[in-house]
């Protein structure tokens, strides 16, 4: 009987679809993205919505509230905490093909603010353009929640956060 | 020069001084206002609207001006605070006289370096004064230097969002897209709108131009190979674009009429490697277009900073059989 009820779970165990590993990361991915979308809105309930407004000066008062308001939330944030290395090394593998494509380099280097000092839960310059990111490239990764986006900072791939103007984590040297 | 020393003292901000005293001189009640208005401080904005009317009031226009067509002037890359910026606004104002467009399409890069209330002011506001105390509508796209939180400012009517789309009036239908960052999301939503527009014209605008003969930037393969098989499916008209800073009318490509209009502030002179795309090239002063919508045709005209007609004309709007003929030609680079 026991040993009966061992073919059952190895043939159970055999006869499972074997688990994708990409899948795993960018389960992963997603899942961190989803707590850093979590700490957003926790910090966008704390305080009125940005409308549509006549007075530059409310933009900007939204904007660096809720800047405040996560770095505050994430105030031990640091490099690797959304691209872990396992999700690292699956970005760059998905950008080197891109990266090869003919123009996509120079694209991303166009409006590139090039090697400018930045840091994880700090604002993006803002004196800096952004660099514009080719839709093959975005057509790549995956995609993200509204308002969160890439971005190239040199050759390092950030993920930022469009409405407060914050860099939430980046991949250094995602191209090469 | 005591006398001197007052009149330096009663100056406008330098933003504001934009025509020599010679152009004054020519112009008699109207340079006597603003040179009144300037001296007093009291409304700088008014000394440059009366300035403008003074100075430009003799441009001439080469549009048909009719009365049931949409009239729309188009600037680019214009958000720097310059007096480049300063005099091209003055002209745009002036123009206004004889030509009374009904809003303003900006190309993106509408504030150059920031976007602080101070930049809003000294980029935008400022400069187009007289045209938004009248009333006047402008409709942005983001640039590569535009924070996308510029999408909430009235100013630039952008709804909120990165992208949108507007019908001012009659059958012209207007798309503004974010070439920044061209994602699935939004070429969902240009498939899904572009299919709904019943429009009979449709126009894209949008920073990056996806055909140029630009030294320094180029044609943007990547989002021509994801923008013109929509502009082909569903037939968009035609496509204004910024991003390089000079005047360029495209040869149509598969029925699709393409400007670049970048050169409202800022100049890349001698940056235009005039090629097959080129139809009519300007880079070597500061522009802005006006545009006006008939039933079938597209009439503009492209006016420089020295008040120089630099292109103008009249173009049919292909019918849908011929635009079918064209989509299946190759494309140019």
């Amino acid at each position: 009987m026991t040993v009966h009820y061992i073919c059952v779970l190895l043939l159970a165990l055999v006869a499972q679809p074997p688990v994708n590993p990409d899948a795993k990361v960018l389960s992963d991915f997603k899942d961190r993205v989803d707590q850093y979308v979590e700490v957003r809105k926790k910090a966008d309930d704390a305080a009125p919505p940005l409308k549509k407004t006549d007075d530059p000066a409310d933009i900007r008062m939204a904007q660096q509230g809720l800047a405040e308001r996560i770095r505050a939330a994430r105030a031990g944030a640091k490099r690797g905490d959304i691209f872990t290395p396992e999700i690292t090394a699956h970005f760059r593998r998905l950008l080197r093909p891109e990266a090869r494509e003919p123009g996509t380099k120079a694209l991303i280097k166009d409006d590139n603010p090039g090697a400018i000092p930045f840091k994880v839960n700090a604002q993006y310059p803002e004196k800096e353009p952004l660099s514009t990111v080719p839709p093959n490239v975005l057509a790549s990764l995956p995609k993200l929640p509204k308002d969160i986006e890439y971005r190239f900072v040199d050759k390092h791939l950030i993920l930022r956060d469009a409405r407060a103007n914050l860099i939430i984590d980046f991949i250094p040297n995602a191209i090469s | 020069m005591q006398s001197g020393q007052r009149l330096e003292a009663a100056r406008p901000p330098s933003h504001l001084r934009c025509f020599g005293e010679p152009r004054r001189r020519s112009h008699g009640t109207l340079a006597s206002a603003a040179r009144k208005a300037r001296a007093t401080r009291v409304m700088p904005a008014l000394a440059l609207f009366v300035t403008a009317i003074a100075v430009v009031g003799a441009q001439d226009i080469t549009l048909p001006n009719a009365a049931d067509s949409l009239k729309v002037a188009i600037i680019g890359d214009s958000g720097t605070g310059s007096s480049s910026q300063n005099r091209v606004a003055e002209r745009l104002m002036a123009v206004r006289q004889k030509f009374p467009y009904e809003f303003v399409l900006m190309m993106g890069d509408n504030l150059y370096g920031g976007s602080s209330p101070a930049d809003f002011a000294k980029k935008f506001e400022n400069p187009y004064k007289p045209l938004l105390d009248s009333g006047l509508k402008f409709y942005a796209t983001l640039g590569n230097h535009d924070n996308p939180n510029e999408r909430y400012y009235k100013g630039f009517n952008m709804k909120g969002e990165r992208y949108y789309t507007f019908k001012p009036k009659g059958n012209v239908r207007f798309f503004s897209l974010d070439s920044n960052y061209m994602d699935k999301p939004q070429l969902e939503w240009l498939e899904k709108e572009l299919a709904a527009s019943g429009s009979d014209w449709k126009i894209c605008f949008f920073h990056h131009p996806i055909y140029s003969s630009g030294g320094t930037h180029g044609s943007d393969m990547q989002l021509r190979e994801q923008l013109e098989p929509l502009f082909l499916k569903y037939g968009v008209d035609a496509v204004f674009s910024g991003h390089e800073h000079f005047y360029e009318r495209i040869k149509p490509q598969k029925g699709i009429y393409y400007f670049i209009s970048g050169g409202a502030a800022k100049l890349r002179e001698g940056d235009v490697e005039r090629s097959e795309l080129t139809a009519k090239a300007f880079d070597t002063g500061y522009h802005f277009m006006l545009v006006e919508f008939g039933k079938d045709t597209l009439h503009f005209q492209v006016i420089s900073d020295q008040a120089k007609t630099v292109d103008s004309g009249s173009l049919p709007r292909f019918s849908d059989e011929d635009k079918k003929k064209f989509a299946t030609t190759p494309s140019a680079r």
